[in-house]
């Protein structure tokens, strides 16, 4: 198998006129639907897809593809202005993203947000080009206990979250795994929480949560802190000589980021089911804990913006690995792609690729050109968003309530979770006046019924015995990296500082 | 406020812990774990957690007393966020977002009426070309159909 | 902007309407011919993306587009959940709505009977029974495991793991029927999705698990998966040379419903157009190809009938899982 050959010939079908036409409306629409809180790229690709009937079908899967990444480019844009994550992938973007915005470091945060994406997403299709036989065996080789396992590191970044007050934060992130376990459980069938109620049954619903806990509530507690009579200035004092380019050593900080961000990513993405959430978690994480400055996490620091936005886009790369090579969709997303593979005849699965080499190779091909054209795209739309936080914010909050709503309404056309993000504003505006992590919250709130269930199944499989989790070689690596992780890398970023950090550190 | 806030938590934890307990199964029949085992081991810890906080915050005393200003302005957006809301379910997502950016601005930005009468419609026209003409999204619908769209 | 919509089609599909008063119509909807190209098809799938319930349904949508018998837009939601609680009991809350659909398959039937959901099969207006699928109990490729003898050796030495989709679901009715006729005892593993499933069982963290033929046939050509028992009454043309239960002589006559549903409480006129149209459905060659690359058995009932059949099906499957001890 010659993968430079296959690769030019995807590239000749990638790049005919009207292929690059698709390739260039689906990354625009991408984008677009990327921005607007509450639609992800799920939402949009099951939007959008009714759109490609009629087309053919490489120009079709290459346009759904760009959409499908496009939206991790766009998702980050409003967790960096508004602290408003569009989606779950995008939750650990606003930790760092949005003190960088509101220091006034907007315009470089995007930028750095858009070179993270694109070297993410670049790395994942070359990984793709060159290792996808190799990974594909990575994708069969999870089960339960490696999911559990999996969810646990994704859980090490609460920690990180949770921050000084640790009792407050714990009990938010309690009350984010409280809120996890309403609806019908998966094993036995009987309803949790549900007190009847037929909306409740499919449980919280994360996106109102996390838009409601966030959005509302940073914008309710921006009106107590008085920011609305702050004269004509908008989220910031937008200083005017600020450059808007980031400054060479934004990029020099963060390379090695982008580097294990890209790797981590890949291979979490690669993981079907675990996807861009856990992976931009332990990005972030892990960012942290090889950082020489960890304190400085969640005030505006550069790595931790490109961790997670690297691992998230690396991840949809990765994602793509289960779908063309097992045909077995690892997220909501490329399970819409796998939908339109079948509405056109095409049968995924390990003969997939062999079969239609055109196509997958066309696909793959496509995903470079994808990511340069949104670089570009990115490069020139980022002038026009860092106008927002020149708005005012007596006109752009109530504006952001309108946006807030009106998007949590359309993800599933419910005003049950509209409500539920209004309450979630109110209460996360008390949250974050009083100390407590609206972040622990949400990311409990994802993570929890996946470990529950993930452990519940793995206790069944090995009749109530622990030792499975030392006994399956797959869940000993990630046991592996995550003692790596935890322990071995902090403890070496710690003698590798000079003492006086190391004891502030500690603090 | 603080307290209050602690006493809603602990409140809401206590009937989560008494739920679990009194409605599910810690095991199910056969012998695994059942639907009840992790609703009372994290209704358990919010519950002493939260305990715990509200000792500390009774010990601190009320210290951070802030100035009514800064609530009236909070409590005044939230009441009109739920305003919103409701409205949202009467009128409809376009006819509300104009009532309610009307209201909302004429509040917060005094004295520029023509700019909040224009950001008023402009702002809702423009999310409904994107959301219903261009991603064929959903607008909350309104009980009452005033407006044709 | 992407509305491509046919008028004259659109017309000629508005003339053949019953133009009967809508009677229940909730006063959010508009009160005029049926379907209105205004509004959107809200179609919910009660099952995860990938699944066979999300293939039908998108098979579906497929025809009801490229053959124009749908004037609006159609959305379709996977409210996956619950074994299928989630997905029928938002649509449950859409009583009167004749813009809620949805399709069903077997745990449209168990689910109410195991837990506690506020609704009932008989609760909504029924269209028609489309077709009935039957389950594959499949292994990993690498097993040692070449056929059922050796399944059912391996399992009377130990008991197995295997995996399927809910708990209370033909996924968990099929095994235990079979198990129980070929006298072997096993563990069941509830997943959310097929997906899931699959996954488990490719990384040996199960020993086997059911599943629809149609979703797993690409693994089974490329022998990552081995076929062992099928529990149709035939064996497809894509799995042949496997034997059914029936040919080993533990007939379990179990089949999974795959039909169309609409929200409780729809005018008559609504399901007399969702009868019509789907009669055309049916009568597609797309229609035919989805029967055939799903290795499905084509049945087809219209309206009350179903009704009927969802109810005895529902009496059957009571008196299976009673009779295991998974509901009291």
């Amino acid at each position: 198998m010659d993968v430079f050959g296959d690769l030019l010939m995807g590239l000749s079908i990638a790049i005919t006129p009207i292929n690059m036409l698709y390739l260039l409306i689906g990354a625009i629409v991408g984008m677009v639907v990327g921005v607007i809180p509450g639609f992800g790229p799920s939402a949009g690709l099951a939007i959008l897809l009714p759109v490609t009937f009629g087309m053919d079908p490489t120009g079709a899967i290459m346009m759904l593809a760009a959409i499908y990444y496009g939206a991790m480019y766009g998702g980050t844009i409003t967790s960096i202005l508004l602290n408003t994550p569009g989606e779950s992938a995008t939750v650990a973007s606003t930790f760092d993203g949005y003190p960088l915005a509101k220091k006034g470091r907007a315009g470089p945060a995007l930028v750095m947000q858009a070179v993270a994406s694109f070297v993410g997403g670049t790395v994942g299709v070359i990984l793709i080009t060159i290792l996808a036989p190799m990974f594909s065996q990575v994708s069969r080789s999870f089960g339960p206990p490696e999911y559990f396992l999996l969810a646990m590191m994704g859980m090490l970044t609460l920690v990180v979250m949770i921050g000084t007050n640790w009792k407050l934060g714990l009990i938010s992130a309690l009350i984010g795994f409280a809120l996890g376990t309403v609806g019908v459980d998966l094993e036995t069938g009987q309803g949790r929480y549900t007190f009847g109620s037929a909306e409740l049954i499919g449980g919280i619903y994360f996106i109102p949560v996390a838009i409601g806990l966030f959005g509302l509530g940073e914008l309710f507690y921006s009106f107590y802190v008085g920011m609305h009579r702050s004269g004509s200035g908008g989220i910031v004092q937008y200083d005017k000589e600020a450059s808007f380019w980031p400054s060479a050593e934004d990029f020099l900080t963060t390379r090695m980021t982008m580097v294990r961000g890209s790797i981590l990513g890949f291979v979490v993405g690669v993981i079907p089911g675990a996807g861009a959430t856990i992976a931009s978690l332990m990005a972030y994480s892990t960012e942290r804990s090889v950082s020489k400055a960890p304190e400085k996490f969640g005030t505006g620091e550069m790595a931790g913006l490109v961790a997670p936005e690297t691992a998230n886009n690396a991840a949809s790369s990765g994602a793509m690995i289960p779908l063309l090579t097992l045909g077995i969709p690892g997220s909501a997303s490329t399970a819409v792609l796998l939908a339109a593979f079948m509405l056109w005849g095409l049968r995924p699965g390990p003969l997939f690729m062999e079969q239609n080499p055109e196509l997958a190779w066309g696909l793959i091909a496509s995903m470079y050109l994808g990511n340069m054209i949104l670089l570009v795209i990115s490069i020139f739309a980022i002038p026009l968003f860092v106008q927002i936080i020149k708005v005012p914010y007596r006109i752009l909050g109530p504006i952001v309530v309108v946006i807030c709503t009106l998007g949590t309404f359309s993800v599933h056309a419910s005003f049950i979770e509209t409500y539920l993000m209004f309450a979630a504003g109110i209460i996360g505006f008390f949250m974050r006046l009083y100390g407590f992590s609206p972040a622990a919250l949400v990311l409990a709130l994802v993570l929890g019924p996946l470990a529950e269930e993930a452990l519940r199944q793995t206790l069944t499989i090995s009749r109530g015995s622990g030792m499975i989790f030392l006994e399956r070689q797959a869940s000993l690596w990630i046991i592996g990296v995550t003692i790596v992780l935890v322990i071995v890398l902090p403890l070496m970023s710690r003698y590798g500082r000079s003492s006086g950090t190391a004891e502030k550190a500690g603090t | 406020m603080r307290i209050a806030f602690l006493l809603a938590v602990l409140a809401g934890g206590t009937y989560y812990t008494y739920v679990a307990f009194a409605d599910l199964n810690f095991l199910t029949r056969t012998g695994r774990l059942g639907p009840g085992f992790f609703p009372r081991s994290i209704g358990v810890m919010i519950v002493l957690l939260t305990i715990w906080a509200l000792s500390d915050a009774l010990r601190q005393g009320r210290g951070d007393q802030a100035d009514a200003g800064r609530w009236r302005d909070v409590v005044m957006l939230m009441a009109l966020a739920v305003c919103y809301a409701v409205t949202l379910r009467v009128f409809g997502g376009f006819l509300a977002t104009v009532i309610y950016l009307a209201v909302t601005l004429a509040v917060l930005n005094r004295g520029r009426p023509v700019q909040n009468a224009l950001l008023s419609v402009i702002v809702p026209v423009v999310i409904y070309l994107l959301f219903d003409r261009v991603l064929n999204a959903s607008m909350p619908p309104g009980l009452v159909d005033i407006l044709p769209i | 902007m992407f509305n491509i919509n046919n008028t004259w089609l659109r017309n000629s599909l508005c003339a053949t309407l019953v133009a009967a008063p809508v009677a229940f119509a909730a006063p959010t909807y508009a009160q005029e011919v049926y379907p209105s190209a205004d509004e959107t098809l809200d179609w919910t799938i009660a099952f995860g993306p990938g699944g066979g319930n999300d293939i039908m349904a998108r098979t579906i949508i497929d025809i009801l587009k490229k053959y124009e018998l749908y004037p609006g837009d159609i959305s379709p939601e996977n409210r996956a959940g619950g074994s299928g609680a989630v997905g029928w009991g938002y649509l449950y809350g859409q009583s009167g709505n004749p813009y809620g659909i949805s399709t069903t398959s077997g745990s449209f039937v168990t689910t109410p009977l195991q837990a506690d959901t506020p609704w009932q099969p008989s609760d909504f207006t029924p269209v028609a029974l489309l077709a009935t699928d039957d389950l594959v109990l499949v292994v990993n490729g690498s097993s040692e495991i070449q056929n059922i003898e050796q399944f059912i050796a391996a399992a009377n030495a130990g008991p197995m793991n295997i995996g399927g989709t809910g708990t209370v679901n033909v996924d968990f009715i099929v095994p235990t029927l079979f198990a129980e006729k070929a006298g072997f005892e096993f563990e069941y593993v509830s997943f959310n999705s097929m997906a899931d499933q699959t996954t488990a069982l490719l990384s040996d963290a199960l020993d086997a698990m059911v599943g629809n033929p149609g979703e797993i046939l690409g693994m089974i050509d490329s022998g990552d998966l081995r076929p062992l028992v099928y529990s149709g009454a035939s064996v497809p043309a894509a799995l042949e040379g496997v034997p059914t239960m029936g040919d080993l002589g533990y007939d379990i006559g179990v089949s999974m419903p795959r039909g169309l549903i609409l929200a409780p409480e729809v005018p008559a006129a609504v399901q007399d157009w969702w009868i019509a149209t789907m009669k055309k459905v049916v009568e597609t060659p797309e229609w035919a190809d989805y029967i055939k690359t799903n290795t499905l058995t084509p049945t087809v009932i219209y309206g009350e009938d179903f009704r009927t059949f969802l109810n005895n099906t529902k009496d059957g499957f009571e008196v299976v899982l009673r009779s295991v001890g998974a509901i009291d």
